[in-house]
């Protein structure tokens, strides 16, 4: 199974790819509406917003850990 | 080409062959201490606590000498990291098989603590001393929680019909404090046995139940 490489959710089933696209290396989430995967600046916004959203965080702690999340993974490291 | 230049050459064609299986063994052994390391480690700290086990104790139940495990990780904290990351790996591989697809938010919930339940001495150890733990440790956890919390809040608006409107940083929160206290204080709740095995069915109902509309 492979991991998406820029936010690291594992991708089980088609849909979980961009476009449904198997051959892609990204998730659904990561994905533009036109397909394309999102820039460092999109994700490192977007996880931010997702931490704060669905653990409550303190934004300037949950931007300081979507970093080093982002770090982690083959995409932007 | 002569017969003795195309033996020379079957012999430099068997050398680097062999060169290479070695180095494949070289490589394998190497991953499998690596293994060997990050899995005693994790016991050693779901027994003994993250403060309370040295590298040394690690290398001596590991069978390997002190030197070997600062050959695979440079400090302590890099071997707390690695295990702590091979923890999140388990643990967010089981959810998202167990919890992935259209799951209830009830099965998210008992898949979360069915996950949690393998590893419950460790992850009493992890969030009860997370605040000594350095910085990355803390920034690793919060990655496995926001597998949790994606899962979870993907449930919660999936059965939003049924459940209370409430914010979904709040649904996830409520839920963590809920597990927390009981697993902080699983000596006061369930000595000498797991805490999740004998309340994690209640906790999940009663949660559900707080969180429903009827």
């Amino acid at each position: 199974m492979k991991t998406c490489i820029a936010c690291g959710m594992p991708m089980e089933n088609a849909s979980d790819y961009a476009m449904g696209d198997v051959k892609k290396d990204y998730c659904r989430f990561c994905a533009r509406p036109d397909g394309s995967m999102q820039s460092y600046e999109e994700k490192l916004s977007s996880l931010t917003d997702f931490i704060i959203k669905t653990q409550g965080l303190d934004r300037q702690v949950a931007g300081s850990t979507a970093k080093a999340m982002l770090a982690k993974l083959p995409a932007w490291s | 080409m002569s017969p003795a230049g195309s033996a020379h050459e079957r012999t430099e064609a068997d050398t680097k062959q062999q060169a290479q299986t070695n180095e494949n063994r070289r490589q394998m052994q190497k991953r499998q201490t690596r293994t060997r390391i990050i899995e005693t480690a994790l016991k050693l700290f779901a027994q003994n606590g993250f403060a309370r086990t040295s590298t040394l104790a690690v290398a001596k139940e590991s069978e390997v000498s002190h030197g070997t495990i600062f050959a695979h990780f440079k400090t302590q904290d890099e071997l707390i990291i690695a295990v702590i990351g091979e923890f999140g790996d388990r643990i967010n591989k089981r959810l998202h098989e167990l919890a992935g697809g259209r799951s209830r938010l009830r099965e998210v919930l008992k898949s979360h603590l069915d996950g949690l339940a393998e590893f419950e001495d460790f992850y009493i150890r992890l969030v009860t001393e997370i605040r000594l733990l350095p910085v990355e440790v803390r920034n690793t956890f919060t990655m496995i929680q926001s597998t949790v919390s994606f899962h979870i809040s993907q449930a919660y608006e999936r059965e939003e019909g049924h459940l209370k409107k409430l914010p979904v940083h709040m649904v996830f929160n409520g839920w963590m404090g809920l597990i927390h206290y009981y697993l902080g204080n699983n000596d006061l709740f369930s000595p000498g046995q797991s805490v999740l095995g004998r309340y994690g069915e209640e906790l999940a109902e009663y949660y559900i139940n707080l969180i429903s509309r009827d």
